[in-house]
């Protein structure tokens, strides 16, 4: 193992990493990216993975998300691993359990605000998906903006829709990676109190990537990578 | 060369698929347009005779209608000048197993025996030659082998003119003026001998004759040859536009970098300029390959519409090859000049983003309306023009426009489309998210429903000329031919050739039971202000009484045709009247035999079986200037209470041995249509290519929307769309295309028939066709083009379910 956190710990975790490994080949070479990491998250924690670029970070939360699979030990999400779910178990993960906020915010441009919030529920056939949008944008603070365009609102205003879409379902597991990364500090500062907010007030347990002091701010945990290795946890 | 590489061949060849996609569609064009002008070469470029080559060089040609009395050789042997005048016949013989080739009777032989020449004889058996010559079977000894290019048979004069039962009659006087005399002269001389209607030309007025004859129908031809570069030149805006929004950010780069906005505009020019010249390059691989087949198309069209049409071999020249591929630069670089121009003017400093891009678009519709109004009244005031020089040029400059007001429309048609079907798509994800692609992307959309409604449009257009002037033709069909019977000499049968029946055979056909009356027709070729048309004499009598004969409106049927026997009057085709202008109450001046003959004009008829026009007297009045002129068809009218299958048996038996053949009414309108259909097989050939062409584009276009929202994709798979879910959005954005490139087209198909059949048609060949839209057909070919547009979008559904979220979404 190559950290020394207890099993039983990991129990109650909403998303667990048992001895994960992963290695890319590029040009036929092995890549290692992470090397037997372990850890777990609890529900209503945030927990801020910490590192340099190429440390591993995107990689980890792609794994956390079920959309990339270890090349070894195991990936958990509510108890289940990731590479054992069929594309249809795994679809319906990410429509219900779910929810990503990226750095560059991938708002799709030909739908309103209120359009891409409301986009997941409607994936999942959700029922009252317009109301359950219109609630997550005003939560968000712009229910006024909810027809407006992307490119008609601000950097900061896109990743609270971004927010908002992430926590449309309510998911358990919120994903988010460098949220602040392409914001001015105010506007960090309004999206980190809403992940804050969306652990304590929904329960999720939160992965946020970054590179901030401030997102390290508002963590439960904070783990630091280098190498692809957990070597500092608080 | 560096940016060149790195910035548009780099992606070209990433996108291999779409690259070739394009290419493929610039070659099509290409190739149909270099098959077409190859194969019209070929089919019409070769009506040079043998006979000029075999006779040695020839100054004039001495031609009359009715045929040249023979007895003017004589008399221009008498005259005091230095000339030799050689007597000829010229006719068809058909050979089993070789077709029609040329049969010349020539008066340096003496005997019957048949000279054959040398391309001909490697492809005959050994030993007699059995050939068909004016609907009877000869068999011809061999004499010898002529040393002369091209296929044909010679016998002596006397023999061909016993063959052909024209005796004391030549098809013309070839003239030969000797070294040192002085050619005006001998001219001078045989005008002052010869009868004023006679005609006398230098060779090749023929072939130059028939070219001009030919020379609407090888442009429009040459037109439709266009359409498939037409839809090929938006498939280019569409790669083009495609090209440079996926790299705005690239040109904002570059320019903050300091490159120059000319570099910028030639950057995505040489783009446009690859594919136009790799298209071009093999367009004219594929266009040579392709002109072998058409020339048996348009060869046969050629006959049945005009003249005797020997096809010579397809030849490319480096002359055509380069105007190939110049016109496939060109239209490569025109279209490509739109979008080019937009990414020149990408500011530096603008990293903008696609929405807001896409949002100018969707602000500018409105003024695209409007100026798409402004070209549709300049088109309905173009196409009013009278015909440039015989061209209708109005009429296709109105088309073009009316493509050009599609294309501003679409925009708006995407818009309304989306406002209109909101309730009924967006009830289900997959069509919000479609019907927002497609109204959100307006600029690119807009371009692939204008070219796929262009290629709609096309077909449409053409389908419902073809057909409005095949029913035409058919209802005039069921009016004109009320006979019950027809006879004519047996034989394949060539538009302007008229040989003529057995002289015995119209008595047989008035003595045989259950017959009440016989109209005999005698048909010949005459020349009217240069140009060739038909005199035809019938019983104008037994056509009033049992013919159908449809005037121009106003016009009095009965009184027109009673008033023709025994009197200088004519009647003529609406053809005719249209391309000289005439009216009825005119008077013509026609050569008929020794004479020029002044016709007044009793009426026009309409008539569809040739462009060149009929002049139509009372037999009385053409057999009283050319009193043994041949029958060359006959119509019989039945008794009522005759069984006409066994007066037709009687006569089939009656006539045995004189080279007739006699046909039932159904018979001959069947073979009529048959004729209509074969001359429009190219036509629908031509269709058929722009359609693929439109189905590549639309295959090229939906690719290019998958590659350029591939983050979407990837995103809508974050979010948890399953792949069936993305599949079904790109097939529904497909389908709603299509239904919208379909109704658009459908529109301007509607307005570009009307062009079709009330200008250029009656411009160019001067019929009047009333309008016939083959609703079945085109409602089939509407859903085969939708269903193909959704199957087309089946690859590119699968690149965008196959697309790894996880790369793309990091490519931001």
């Amino acid at each position: 193992m190559g950290d020394s956190v207890e099993w039983e710990e990991m129990a109650s975790s909403r998303v667990e990493f048992r001895g994960v490994s992963k290695t890319y080949r590029n040009g036929g070479q092995p890549v290692a990216v992470l090397h037997e990491v372990s850890l777990g998250a609890a529900p209503g924690t945030v927990t801020a993975i910490l590192g340099r670029s190429g440390s591993g970070k995107t990689t980890l939360l792609n794994l956390a998300g079920a959309m990339d699979f270890p090349t070894a030990g195991e990936v958990l999400i509510a108890g289940r691993a990731t590479s054992a779910l069929s594309a249809r178990e795994l679809t319906a993960l990410r429509r219900t359990r779910i929810g990503f906020v990226f750095q560059f915010f991938q708002l799709l441009p030909t739908l309103t605000a209120l359009e891409n919030v409301e986009l997941p529920l409607q994936l999942a056939h959700t029922p009252k998906s317009r109301e359950t949008a219109l609630d997550r944008l005003g939560w968000v603070g712009l229910e006024d903006k909810a027809g407006s365009f992307p490119y008609q609102l601000s950097g900061g205003q896109m990743q609270r829709v971004a927010i908002a879409r992430a926590l449309a379902h309510s998911p358990e597991l919120v994903i988010a990676d460098e949220p602040t990364g392409n914001l001015d500090d105010a506007s960090g500062a309004q999206v980190l109190a809403l992940l804050r907010a969306s652990a304590d007030r929904f329960g999720a347990t939160v992965l946020v990537a970054t590179h901030s002091a401030e997102a390290a701010a508002i963590a439960d945990v904070r783990v630091r990578l280098r190498d692809g290795r957990i070597v500092e946890r608080a | 060369m560096t940016l060149l590489y790195r910035l548009i061949l780099r992606p070209l060849w990433r996108d291999r698929l779409r690259t070739a996609l394009t290419i493929l569609s610039v070659a099509l064009g290409i190739a149909v347009i270099v098959a077409i002008d190859l194969a019209s070469d070929a089919a019409t470029g070769s009506f040079q005779s043998s006979m000029e080559t075999l006779t040695g060089k020839t100054d004039f040609q001495i031609l009359a209608n009715g045929g040249v009395d023979e007895r003017w050789i004589g008399r221009l042997d008498g005259l005091p000048v230095d000339a030799h005048f050689a007597p000829v016949m010229e006719t068809e013989a058909t050979i089993a197993g070789i077709g029609s080739v040329p049969l010349y009777g020539l008066d340096f032989l003496g005997d019957e025996r048949l000279l054959v020449s040398r391309a001909l004889v490697r492809r005959l058996a050994a030993g007699a030659v059995t050939a068909t010559v004016a609907g009877r079977r000869h068999t011809f000894t061999k004499r010898g082998t002529l040393d002369a290019p091209g296929e044909f048979l010679a016998i002596d004069i006397a023999a061909a003119q016993h063959l052909l039962e024209r005796y004391g009659k030549l098809d013309r006087i070839d003239v030969t003026v000797s070294p040192g005399e002085d050619a005006a002269r001998v001219e001078q001389a045989i005008r002052a001998t010869l009868p004023p209607s006679y005609l006398i030309e230098k060779p090749g007025a023929r072939n130059q004759e028939n070219q001009r004859m030919l020379r609407a129908f090888r442009w429009n031809l040459r037109v439709l040859s266009y359409i498939s570069l037409i839809v090929g030149a938006f498939l280019i805006y569409n790669t083009i536009s495609v090209s440079v929004l996926r790299r705005r950010g690239e040109i904002g780069v570059l320019r903050a970098l300091g490159a120059g906005r000319g570099a910028v505009l030639w950057l995505f020019l040489a783009e446009a300029l690859m594919l136009g010249i790799a298209g071009g390059l093999i367009g004219l691989a594929a266009g040579r390959l392709l002109a072998a087949g058409a020339v048996r198309l348009i060869a046969g069209t050629v006959n049945a519409l005009y003249t005797t049409s020997r096809p010579a071999p397809v030849a490319l020249t480096w002359s055509e090859a380069w105007l190939g591929l110049v016109t496939a630069a060109a239209v490569a670089l025109a279209s490509a000049f739109g979008p080019a121009r937009g990414a020149m003017e990408v500011a530096p400093a603008e990293a903008m983003s696609r929405g807001a891009h896409e949002h100018h678009a969707r602000l500018h519709w409105p003024r695209a309306l409007a100026f798409s109004a402004v070209l549709a009244a300049v088109a309905l005031a173009v196409s009013r023009a009278a015909p440039i020089g015989g061209y209708p040029i109005g009429g296709y400059a109105a088309a073009l426009l009316a493509v050009g007001v599609t294309a501003l429309a679409a925009p708006a048609a995407v818009v309304a489309a989306n406002r209109l079907t909101r309730s009924a798509v967006h009830m289900r994800l997959e069509g919000l998210l479609a019907a927002r692609s497609l109204a959100g992307s307006l600029g690119r959309t807009s371009v692939i429903v204008a070219a796929l409604a262009t290629a709609i449009a096309m077909m449409a257009s053409v389908a419902t000329m073809v057909a409005s002037f095949r029913e035409t033709v058919a209802l005039w069909l069921d009016v004109q031919l009320r006979a019950d019977l027809y006879v004519r000499p047996a034989g394949p049968q060539t538009a302007g050739e008229y040989p003529p029946l057995a002289p015995q055979v119209p008595a047989i056909l008035e003595s045989t039971p259950g017959v009440a009356a016989v109209d005999v027709f005698r048909a010949s070729e005459f020349h009217y202000r240069g140009e060739r048309a038909t005199l035809g004499a019938g019983n104008i009598e037994i056509v009033r009484r049992y013919g159908r004969l449809r005037f121009l409106p106003g016009e009095d049927r009965d009184a027109i045709l009673r008033s023709l026997p025994g009197r200088d009057r004519a009647i003529v085709s609406e053809p005719f009247a249209n391309k000289f202008g005439v009216r009825a109450g005119d008077v013509l001046t026609v050569p008929i035999g020794d004479r020029n003959v002044a016709l007044r004009v009793a009426g026009i008829y309409y008539e569809y079986s040739s462009s060149q026009g009929y002049v139509i007297v009372d037999q009385s009045t053409l057999l009283k200037y050319l009193p043994n002129q041949p029958a060359t068809n006959a119509a019989v009218y039945l008794a009522g209470g005759a069984n006409a299958d066994g007066v037709e048996h009687a006569i089939q038996l009656r006539l045995t041995g004189l080279g007739a053949s006699v046909a039932p009414n159904r018979e001959l309108r069947r073979n009529a249509l048959a004729i209509f259909d074969r001359t429009f097989a190219i036509t629908w050939a031509l269709e058929a290519v722009a359609i693929i062409v439109a189905m590549l584009g639309a295959a090229n276009a939906l690719l290019a929307l998958v590659l350029d929202r591939r983050r979407e994709f990837g995103l809508l798979r974050y979010l948890g769309a399953s792949a069936a879910q993305v599949r079904a959005m790109i097939l529904v954005e497909a389908a709603l295309l299509g239904s919208l490139a379909a109704l658009l087209g459908l529109a301007l198909g509607g307005a570009l028939s009307l062009l079709l059949i009330f200008v250029v048609n009656k411009q160019s060949f001067g019929w009047t066709i009333q309008f016939h839209p083959p609703g079945g057909l085109l409602a089939a070919a509407l859903l085969l083009v939708w269903c193909t547009t959704v199957l087309a979008a089946l690859y590119p559904a699968r690149v965008a379910t196959r697309l790894n979220p996880i790369e793309v979404i990091r490519e931001e």
